[in-house]
């Protein structure tokens, strides 16, 4: 089922290159500079405001950052629109759930499966042979993959408007990896989530990860710093569009800059309490 | 898209079963009764005059349908729909009476057929070009765009030019004969009837099969949310195009299947009203629903006849009702839309989704 790519596991997936990206006057990225390796979970952490999604969207294709260079698998992507990306096997989730509120929880999932599918018009509005076929395969792929990985059996007939906030993260989830994906970006997975649901979630994307039979590199963008800490191989701290630091997260918890962006100045924070 | 409760003890075995369209015995039973009911007994049994009722029923829910995959589920408000009809009607009269078809084609009776089919390509392109500019604006301004396709269309280029081809002045009439499918020549009530009949069960077939494939899905996305559609790989330029050219061919059938009925054309038929009464009959039956776009036909068309029927008695006590029926017509129009949107904004198909599930159910409440 995976794409036969070139990359193995270990060399670099995704890099950035010097990204430049300002909203009028504003500097949202000033020359970030990332790589993630295929099989990694790569963490983008930084106070509110720090630009991280925007990150997400440069490397997603929903923003055109002005200046810097975006590879994937080595070919350089500036110039795909976010459908082509998707084709290449780069999935998202988003900071606020963006999930199709009227169809049911198997339509959004199956919607996430649209690259892998193959009828047009002609053959849709017939319905049978091929696209019959190809329906009941992703429908079997989705109950046995995906549905089942994230436990939502459910409530997959089930209009997801009406669904509460964690479940919906979870089909957001499902529908990324729909696509079968070789980076998946999360844009605050654990957001607004109670304790119970974080434990799940978490170990979601660690499946995702480890499990041989999806082996995602994830890029992960979280303010839960437990969580980020304990699963991560490599954190990337970003403050104000500048970065600061990228490397494990034992090295990152010591840096004093991060200290510093994260929790204040020193004396600051000791006033306070 | 939620679809009914199943009746207590039906499961389904197999995701073939699950995606099927009639998942239940008694859902069989009840669609073949309903096909009965339209391919024989309303033609066989029932006076012409309902046929004809029935057939401009018909007539408007294929107009219906293409708004309704336009608005109801792509999202792309449309305020133009009448334009591709117009162009599917006049290119299926120009078709028939212009083109010079070889002899055995029409001993076929195959003239009228392919010209409706050219027609409806006609009218999907025609409607792709007006669809273009919603690849950059949305809502409001997409209705003003498609609005400029109601007037460019009808009001300048049919009016202006192609009314005048032939030197007719400006209605076009097809003579008795003309219209012929295969050996049947559509001349009477009950031909016009059946016609309609295959070609709107045709259309629902298609769009029904759309709606449950890839295609229908991107459009139903793009509805709901099309940034996170893009993200997953849906070009949502493309899928709105195809979502124009869609409605746009099923308007440019529906055109060809109207000459049949009135053999006669002039750009009358085809006013701005029509367009502003076809968003009206999916309001009214239920945005984002085939079945919506069919009750609503039903309901508007059935009202209509109603309203004229309860007219004519009244007309000896009140002359001006008869001469002033068409504003009566907009009043009543008018009436049903703001009925609908404050007592029951989901319209008809709503209705009729709660009372089936209601027998589903019963004699339990849930």
């Amino acid at each position: 089922m995976a794409r036969t790519g070139q990359i193995k596991q270990g060399e670099t997936l995704l890099k950035l290159e010097d990204i430049h990206m300002s909203f009028g006057k504003v500097a949202a990225l000033a020359g970030i500079d990332l790589e993630v390796k295929k099989g990694e979970i790569h963490s983008i952490i930084g106070p509110n405001g720090a630009g991280k999604t925007v990150m997400m969207n440069c490397i997603n294709g929903l923003y055109k950052p002005q200046k810097g260079d975006i590879y994937f698998k080595g070919e350089r992507i500036n110039d795909l629109s976010p459908h082509s990306r998707a084709a290449l096997g780069i999935s998202r989730t988003f900071q606020k759930i963006e999930l199709f509120g009227g169809m049911t929880v198997l339509d959004n999932i199956r919607l996430g499966r649209h690259i892998h599918l193959k009828s047009g018009i002609v053959s849709g509005s017939i319905y049978v042979g091929k696209t019959k076929q190809e329906e009941l395969e992703s429908r079997k792929f989705i109950e046995e993959e995906i549905i089942d990985l994230l436990e939502i059996e459910s409530i997959r007939d089930k209009t997801v408007h009406m669904l509460p906030y964690g479940l919906q993260k979870r089909v957001e989830l499902g529908r990324a990896l729909a696509l079968n994906p070789e980076l998946l970006l999360l844009d605050e997975p654990l957001a607004g989530l109670n304790l119970e649901e974080v434990e799940d979630m978490a170990r979601f994307i660690l499946d995702i990860n480890e499990e041989e039979r999806w082996k995602v590199t994830c890029i992960l963008v979280e303010h839960d710093m437990g969580v980020v800490m304990d699963i991560s191989h490599n954190v990337f701290v970003l403050n104000f569009g500048n970065q600061i630091t990228d490397g494990p997260p034992e090295e990152v918890q010591k840096n004093p800059d991060v200290i510093k962006a994260y929790l204040g100045e020193e004396d600051l924070y000791s006033t306070r309490r | 898209m939620s679809s009914v409760w199943m009746p207590c003890g039906d499961y389904h075995q197999s995701y073939a079963e699950d995606h099927g369209w009639w998942q239940t015995r008694f859902i069989k039973f009840k669609m073949l009764l309903l096909l009965a009911v339209i391919f024989v007994i309303i033609p066989q049994f029932l006076s012409g005059y309902v046929m004809s009722v029935a057939s401009m029923v018909g007539y408007t829910a294929m107009g219906a349908l293409g708004v309704q995959l336009l608005i109801g589920y792509t999202g792309l408000v449309t305020l133009g729909h009448a334009a591709f009809i117009a162009v599917g009607a006049y290119t299926s009269t120009l078709l028939v009476l212009q083109f010079p078809w070889p002899q055995w084609i029409m001993d076929a009776g195959l003239a009228y057929p392919i010209s409706v089919l050219v027609a409806g390509v006609f009218g999907g392109i025609w409607s792709v070009l007006f669809g273009l500019p919603s690849a950059k604006v949305k809502g409001f301004y997409l209705i003003l765009t498609t609005m400029a396709a109601q007037f460019i269309t009808v009001d300048f280029i049919l009016t202006q030019y192609v009314s005048r081809i032939g030197g007719r002045g400006q209605a076009f009439s097809l003579p008795p004969g003309t219209i012929k499918v295969g050996p049947w020549v559509i001349d009477s009530e009950r031909e016009v009837y059946y016609l309609m009949a295959v070609i709107l069960t045709l259309m629902v077939i298609v769009l029904a099969n759309l709606l449950r494939s890839r295609v229908g899905r991107a459009w139903v996305a793009i509805r709901d949310n099309d940034i996170a559609a893009e993200t997953l790989g849906i070009n949502i330029v493309w899928y709105k195009l195809l979502a124009f050219f869609v409605a746009g061919f099923f308007a440019g059938v529906a055109g060809g299947f109207w000459v049949s009925n009135t053999a006669a054309l002039s750009p009358e038929h085809f006013p701005w009203f029509w367009s502003l009464w076809l968003v009206g009959v999916i309001l009214i039956g239920g945005v984002g629903s085939i079945h919506g776009a069919i009750f609503g036909s039903f309901f508007m068309v059935v009202i209509m006849e109603l309203l004229q029927v309860g007219v004519i008695p009244l007309a000896d006590y009140f002359p001006k009702l008869l001469m002033s029926f068409a504003s009566l017509k907009e009043m009543a129009f008018g009436l049903a839309i703001c009925a609908f949107l404050i007592y029951e904004p989901n319209g008809l198909a709503y209705r009729w989704w709660q009372a089936k599930n209601y027998f589903n159910l019963w004699p339990f409440s849930y």
